[in-house]
């Protein structure tokens, strides 16, 4: 599935965008399946801005999204549905977990969507990012890095073409981040997925093919 | 985990602000209404079965006139002035309103009662006969044959009553039930006094809707035909006249316009059904308006639970909840819910009707012990209306 934006210009961003040079905003960029890009993004340029608008949650831009032949901002809402249960995958900055659902009810309700993911293999990743213990605590008592890795193991459980991720492991410290990075790299790759990686600084998390300044 | 599980996390999330004292306020709404429509139905349909639908309820269904040419000062007097002729019996029956005609005939001979005893009288009496369906109470043994000695006949109710309540009284005699009239035996006296013949008649039945004294038409038929006045049997001074509603004004002004003349106290309870029929349909509408807002009720609880489930349905909306999954979930959660109030509503309905026909019986009428066709349909209407209005406010509420 390729990504193609053209003239992309977030309406609140305007002036700011006109004024900057970025290698997406006002600008054509195609991102091929299988590519791993890192968006470096300094604070206040729109880094969570294009992740939402890639993902379609805002559509408060000048120019279009395309992924594949699809047009988000026209795209029916069951359309948009579709693509974001079977192509695109999200990690969110701010998390968006369900606070009244345990951590396993959380990721249930992503994974009864296609059932592309076992329930013991949930377990195991749970086991994994090391928060198995925490299957049946609800979501509001979970620590922001637990939350985060509940996040990204639900990011997974859905077959998908590109994974967007919006500072991911921004919680997390080395060795959880690591273990993050493994899994995700991991089912990207079974997948033959793309991913696109946005964060404020430059990283190492994975061996991006290309990476473009916000 | 099961759908029943991955149902059970979205009852969860969507209906976990559904506050149980406002379901049942508004189910409640939703039955009232409902259970008012329907039963205004039901009474809209019983009232036209009583009126135009069964024959065992004929005295309410239809209002029968007895009809006749006004006697005015200027054809007082005439022969054949006040008589029908065939063209005009067959005009009325083509009239407005008018369902059936039937010619009353009178006696064209003589006839004279007397009976002996406390009750001495002797008098000319006049007899009439009408088609046999315009009789109401119609006795067992309403028949008559030539040679016979017993002659039946039907007095009018109204007759009785005055004997009772204002001639006995007077006269210091007893007062005399239905029943022991029926006991009496009258002499009649037939005919010129050549070809005198006598039966003895005997009171089998009282109507409340012929004002005189009925014979059998085949006794008619044989005295006009034996001692009546050659050419004078064949005319027809009165008829009866079985009408839907006699108060519709093309009604009365055919009557008027022809100058014939009828009882216009029937006329008056013709008005008094029209008005019924006027409640009924204020009693109609006055459902539609409880339906209407039971509905309403109804639509605001849902739409209430969604708004409150707002962020947990923008978040599902954002993992990859479609509208049309989600819809279709909240659809199924409060569907079963209407279904079982409408068909409530409709058990109430048809509890009324048991009731009703089991005390119409009292009066002398019946109803069927089900509602009919009308009100299952309109249970079909109301039912497919609320699925589709609640269908479209939920989808509505979801895709905002």
């Amino acid at each position: 599935m390729v990504l193609s934006l053209q003239g992309l210009i977030p309406v609140p961003l305007r002036e700011k965008v006109m004024a900057g040079k970025s290698s997406i905003w006002n600008n054509s960029c195609v991102f091929r399946q299988g590519e791993s890009v890192f968006v470096q993004a300094p604070s206040g340029t729109g880094k969570t801005t294009l992740i939402h608008i890639l993902y379609g949650i805002r559509t408060d831009y000048e120019g279009s999204v395309k992924w594949e032949e699809k047009t988000l901002n026209i795209i029916p809402a069951d359309a948009l549905a579709t693509l974001r249960k079977s192509d695109i995958s999200v990690i969110f900055q701010d998390l968006r977990l369900f606070p009244e659902l345990t951590t396993l009810e959380n990721l249930e309700a992503k994974r009864r969507l296609t059932n592309s993911v076992s329930e013991p293999q949930v377990l195991e990743w749970l086991a994994r990012l090391g928060i198995r213990e925490k299957a049946h605590s609800l979501g509001r008592t979970l620590s922001y890095g637990e939350q985060q890795r509940v996040a990204i193991i639900r990011a997974l459980l859905q077959p998908f073409s590109w994974l967007l991720m919006d500072e991911p492991f921004s919680h997390l410290d080395k060795a959880n981040t690591a273990r993050a990075i493994e899994l995700i790299t991991e089912v990207v790759q079974q997948r033959n997925a793309g991913m696109i990686l946005a964060d404020l600084d430059e990283n190492n998390f994975f061996p991006y093919s290309q990476t473009v300044m916000l | 985990m099961s759908d029943k599980v991955q149902k059970g996390i979205l009852n969860k999330l969507l209906l976990r602000t559904q506050h149980k004292s406002r379901l049942w306020a508004a189910l409640v709404a939703l039955c009232v209404g409902s259970t008012m429509l329907l039963v205004s139905v039901l009474i809209w349909w019983n009232f036209q079965e009583l009126l135009y639908g069964n024959n065992q309820n004929e005295s309410i269904a239809s209002t029968y006139l007895i009809v006749g040419k006004k006697v005015t000062d200027q054809n007082m007097g005439m022969a054949n002035a006040t008589v029908f002729t065939p063209a005009e019996i067959d005009e009325l029956k083509h009239a407005p309103q008018v369902q059936d005609v039937g010619v009353i005939s009178a006696n064209h001979f003589p006839v004279y009662a007397s009976m002996g005893g406390k009750l001495a009288f002797a008098t000319d009496m006049p007899l009439e006969c009408v088609p046999d369906k315009f009789i109401d109470n119609m006795p067992d043994a309403w028949k008559w044959e030539p040679g016979n000695p017993n002659l039946p006949i039907i007095v009018s109710s109204q007759f009785l009553d005055i004997y009772n309540y204002v001639f006995a009284p007077s006269q210091g005699l007893p007062q005399l039930s239905q029943s022991s009239v029926k006991n009496i035996a009258l002499n009649l006296e037939v005919g010129s006094d050549a070809g005198k013949e006598r039966v003895t008649a005997h009171v089998v039945g009282f109507s409340d809707r012929i004002g005189s004294v009925l014979a059998p038409k085949s006794f008619i038929d044989y005295g006009n035909q034996k001692f009546g006045r050659p050419g004078s049997t064949d005319a027809v001074s009165q008829l009866i006249i079985k009408a839907k509603d006699p108060s519709d004004l093309k009604f009365t002004s055919y009557l008027k316009s022809h100058d014939y003349s009828t009882n216009s106290e029937n006329l008056r309870w013709s008005r008094i059904r029209s008005v019924v029929e006027v409640v009924t349909s204020a009693t109609g509408l006055l459902a539609l308006l409880l339906l209407g807002i039971g509905t309403l009720v109804f639509i605001l609880f849902i739409e209430l639970t969604i708004a409150h489930a707002r962020s947990s349905l923008t978040l599902l909306l954002e993992i990859g909840y479609s509208p049309a999954f989600l819809s279709s979930f909240m659809i199924s959660r409060f569907m079963p819910m209407v279904i079982v109030t409408i068909l409530l509503s409709m058990g109430l309905t048809c509890a009324v009707q048991v009731a009703a026909s089991v005390a119409i019986k009292s009066e002398g009428l019946s109803l069927a012990a089900l509602p009919g066709w009308p009100v299952w349909a309109a249970l079909a209407i109301n039912l497919l209306m609320l699925v589709a209005l609640i269908s479209r406010s939920i989808r509505r509420a979801i895709s905002k």
